[in-house]
C-alpha cells in the first residue's frame, strides 16, 4: 500500500511545483513596445492578402499563405504554409510584428499560440458582406491606413449601389447556385452567397434550411423552379470543360426552366469564392449571368 | 527466450529511456526552419533583438515533442491494459467510445463557437477531456450491467456507443461550416501543436503518475491475462484491479486526446510490437511500450511536420502509414515465438 500513498502524495507535489514554477497563464509580453504602424505583416488568408494589397500595404507585407495567389504580385512574398495549416515556424521566422488571420477555430487557434510567444495578432470574422467592410477598416486602424480604408470601402459601396440600381426593376430571377454537382449541393440562405445574389438582382432558388450549403435531391430542383443555375469552377482555366459537364448534367431536368431557357451559366470561381475587395466584379458577374441585356450581351 | 530478472527489466527501460532522449533531442533539431545550437546557446535575446533560433527550438519544437512524447506514452500504455483486460489483441484505447466521445465533445466546441480559455487552452480541450471520460463511464457502466459475460458485454457496449457517437458527429460535421468543418476534420486525424509550458507540466504529471500506477497493477494484470478463475483463486482481487487499471488508463488516454486529437494507430501496434519483440510480462511490457509510443509519436510528428513544409500533416496520417507495413513485418518476421492475450 506504501507505494500507492507514495505515488500520490509524488504527483501532488509535483502538480503544486508546477503551479509554483511555470503558471503562466496570462500571455508574456515582448519587452519593448511594439511599433504603432506595422512594417512586418504575415497575412494567413487570401482574401486578407488581398485587402492588404489593396490597401498599399505590399512593401509591409512579410509572408502569406500559399494560396494567396491574387494579386499576382502577392505570389512571390515567402509562405508560411496553406490557410488550413499553417507553420507557426514559418510565422516566426519571417520576424512579423503584426499577424493578422481569419477569426475561425483553426487560426484563432494559431493567433493565440503566437500570442502565448508575444507576438502581436489580429483575427478577423469575415463571413459576410457587412463584415468585409468591417475587416477593411480594422485593417486600416491597425496599420495607420484609415483614409485609405475608408476610401477603399467607399467606392466599393458606390460601385455595389451602381449595380444595384441598375438590376433592382425588372423581375426578381431565381438562381440556383449550384456548389458541387455530385452529390448536389448548393448555396443556402445563410450564406454571403446568397446576398451576393440578392444584390446582383435575382433570389436565392433554395428556401431557408438547417444546412449553410445543403445537399439537395432531384425533387428540390424541380420544384425550386430556378431559372438560372449558376456554377463557379473553382480550378483556375476549367470554365469549358465545366460547361461541357453541366450541360450533360442538368440536360435531365426537362422541367426546369433555366433547363428549357438554355440558362446554365458557368463562371470564374475565382472572384466570387472569397469576399475581398473584388467583391463588386463577382457581383457584376452574377449580375452578368441574370441580366445579360442590361451589360449588352 | 530467459526469464524476466529486475536487472535485465531496468537495462533495458534504461537503454529505452536513453534513446528515446536522442530521438526527442535529434527531431527538435529538424523542421522546415534551420536552427543553429550555437544561436540557442546565446540565450533567449540576439543582442537588443529576440533570437529567432532560440525562440523556435526553445517555445515551438521543444514544447511540441514533450506533447508527442508525453501522448504517445499515454496512448501505448493504455493500449497495453486495453488489451490485457479486455483479453482482445484488436483493443486499443479508443474501443470503448473514448474517441467518439471525445471527438463529440471537440465537435460541440467547435460549432458552438465559444472563444474562453483556460490556461490558454481552447474550449476543445476541456469538451473533449469530459467528453471522453463520460463516454467510458456510461460504457463501463452498460458493460457492469451485463455482469456474467463482462468482456463481451464491454466490448459491444464500446462499439455501439461508438457507432452512435459517431452518427451524431456525422450528423454535425454535415451542418457546420466549411471552416468549422475543417477544424474539426483535422482535430480527429491527430492535431499536434506546441503547448503551454504549464498544461505540459501538468499533463506530462498526470500521464507519468498513471504510468507508474498501471506499472504497480503488472504482476496482478499478469495474472488475470491468464484468466479470471485462475487469479481468483490466488488470490487476486479481479474486480478492483480491473476497475482500477480501467479508470486509470481511461484517465491517461483522455488526457492525452484532450491534448492532441484522435492520433489513431500508436495504442494498437505499438504494445503489438513490444510485445512481438520482448514478450507478454506486464511488467516488462508497460515501460518499455510506453517509451517506445513515445519514441514512434515524436518519429510521426516530426514527419508530419517536415513533409510537405512549410504546411503540416495530421499526425494520425503518418502514424498510420509507416505504423502499418512497419508492424506487419514484425508480425511475419516474429510471430511464431509470441504469446498472444486470447
Amino acid at each position: 500500500m506504501a507505494k500507492w500513498w507514495l505515488l500520490t502524495a509524488a504527483a501532488a507535489l509535483w502538480m503544486a511545483c508546477g503551479y509554483a514554477l511555470v503558471r503562466s497563464p496570462a500571455a508574456e509580453r515582448r519587452a519593448g513596445p511594439s511599433p504603432s504602424i506595422p512594417t512586418r505583416i504575415v497575412s494567413l488568408a487570401p482574401n486578407l492578402t488581398e485587402i492588404l494589397f489593396a490597401l498599399g500595404l505590399e512593401p509591409s507585407i512579410a509572408g502569406v499563405t500559399q494560396d494567396s495567389d491574387y494579386p499576382p504580385a502577392a505570389r512571390d512574398k515567402p509562405k508560411v504554409g496553406t490557410f488550413w495549416q499553417p507553420s507557426i515556424e514559418a510565422v516566426i521566422a519571417t520576424r512579423p510584428d503584426l499577424v493578422v488571420t481569419e477569426a475561425f477555430e483553426q487560426q484563432r487557434d494559431l493567433a493565440r499560440r503566437l500570442q502565448r510567444i508575444g507576438y502581436r495578432s489580429l483575427a478577423i470574422n469575415v463571413e459576410t458582406i457587412a463584415g468585409l467592410f468591417d475587416a477593411i477598416a480594422t485593417i486600416g486602424a491597425a496599420t495607420g491606413e484609415e483614409e485609405r480604408a475608408h476610401a477603399l470601402c467607399a467606392d466599393m459601396r458606390a460601385e455595389i449601389d451602381q449595380l444595384k440600381a441598375k438590376t433592382a426593376a425588372g423581375p426578381r430571377l431565381k438562381v440556383l447556385w449550384v456548389v458541387q454537382r455530385e452529390p448536389l449541393r448548393v448555396a443556402g440562405r445563410n450564406t454571403f452567397i446568397n446576398e451576393m445574389i440578392e444584390l446582383a438582382g435575382g433570389e436565392n432558388a433554395i428556401g431557408p434550411t438547417l444546412h449553410i450549403y445543403p445537399a439537395i435531391g432531384a425533387e428540390q430542383v424541380i420544384t425550386a423552379r430556378p431559372d438560372v443555375i449558376i456554377e463557379p469552377a473553382m480550378l483556375p482555366g476549367t470554365v469549358d470543360q465545366q460547361r461541357r459537364q453541366a450541360l450533360a448534367y442538368w440536360g435531365r431536368f426537362e422541367n426546369v426552366p433555366a433547363v428549357t431557357a438554355g440558362r446554365i451559366c458557368i463562371i470564374d470561381g475565382d472572384v466570387v469564392s472569397r469576399l475581398s475587395p473584388r467583391l463588386p466584379e463577382g457581383i457584376r458577374t452574377v449580375a452578368r449571368c441574370l441580366r445579360p441585356d442590361l451589360f449588352g450581351e | 527466450m530467459q526469464p524476466l530478472t529486475p536487472k535485465i527489466l531496468l537495462f533495458r527501460t534504461a537503454v529505452a529511456a536513453l534513446l528515446l532522449i536522442a530521438i526527442m533531442l535529434a527531431c527538435a533539431l529538424v523542421g522546415s526552419q534551420d536552427v543553429s545550437l550555437r544561436a540557442v546557446f546565446r540565450g533567449p535575446r540576439d543582442g537588443a533583438t529576440p533570437s529567432l533560433d532560440y525562440e523556435i527550438l526553445m517555445r515551438v519544437r521543444i514544447p511540441r515533442v514533450l506533447l508527442a512524447a508525453m501522448v504517445g506514452a499515454a496512448l501505448a500504455s493504455s493500449g497495453v491494459i486495453f488489451q490485457a483486460l479486455l483479453r482482445n489483441p484488436l483493443a486499443d484505447p479508443y474501443i470503448l467510445g473514448i474517441s467518439s466521445g471525445a471527438g463529440l465533445g471537440a465537435i460541440i466546441a467547435v460549432i458552438s463557437g465559444l472563444s474562453w480559455t483556460l490556461w490558454g487552452r481552447s474550449p476543445i480541450a476541456i469538451f473533449a477531456f469530459v467528453g471522453a471520460l463520460g463516454t467510458v463511464w456510461l460504457v463501463w457502466g452498460i458493460g457492469r450491467i451485463t455482469g456474467r459475460h463482462q468482456v463481451a458485454g464491454l466490448l459491444l457496449a464500446g462499439v455501439v456507443v461508438n457507432a452512435f457517437f459517431s452518427a451524431m458527429i456525422m450528423f454535425l460535421v454535415s451542418i457546420a461550416r466549411g471552416q468549422q468543418l475543417y477544424a474539426t476534420i483535422f482535430w480527429l486525424m491527430g492535431n499536434m501543436t506546441e503547448e503551454d509550458l504549464f498544461v505540459l507540466w501538468v499533463g506530462g504529471g498526470g500521464i507519468l503518475a498513471g504510468i507508474v500506477a498501471l506499472f504497480f497493477l503488472g504482476p496482478q494484470l499478469n495474472i488475470i491475462s491468464v484468466g479470471h478463475q485462475d487469479a481468483r483463486s490466488i488470490g487476486v482481487s479481479v474486480e478492483r484491479v480491473e476497475l482500477t487499471a480501467f479508470a486509470i488508463s481511461a484517465f491517461i488516454t483522455a488526457v492525452a486526446v484532450s491534448l492532441s486529437g484522435l492520433i489513431g494507430f500508436v495504442g494498437l501496434i505499438v504494445p503489438h510490437a513490444v510485445r512481438l519483440l520482448f514478450g507478454p510480462d506486464h511488467r516488462q511490457l508497460l515501460p518499455l511500450s510506453s517509451l517506445a509510443g513515445a519514441m514512434f509519436l515524436v518519429v510521426a510528428d516530426t514527419i508530419a511536420r517536415i513533409v510537405v513544409a512549410p504546411a503540416q500533416l495530421p499526425v494520425g496520417v503518418v502514424t498510420a502509414m509507416i505504423g502499418g507495413p512497419f508492424f506487419l513485418f514484425l508480425l511475419v518476421r516474429y510471430s511464431r515465438r509470441v504469446y498472444w492475450p486470447t
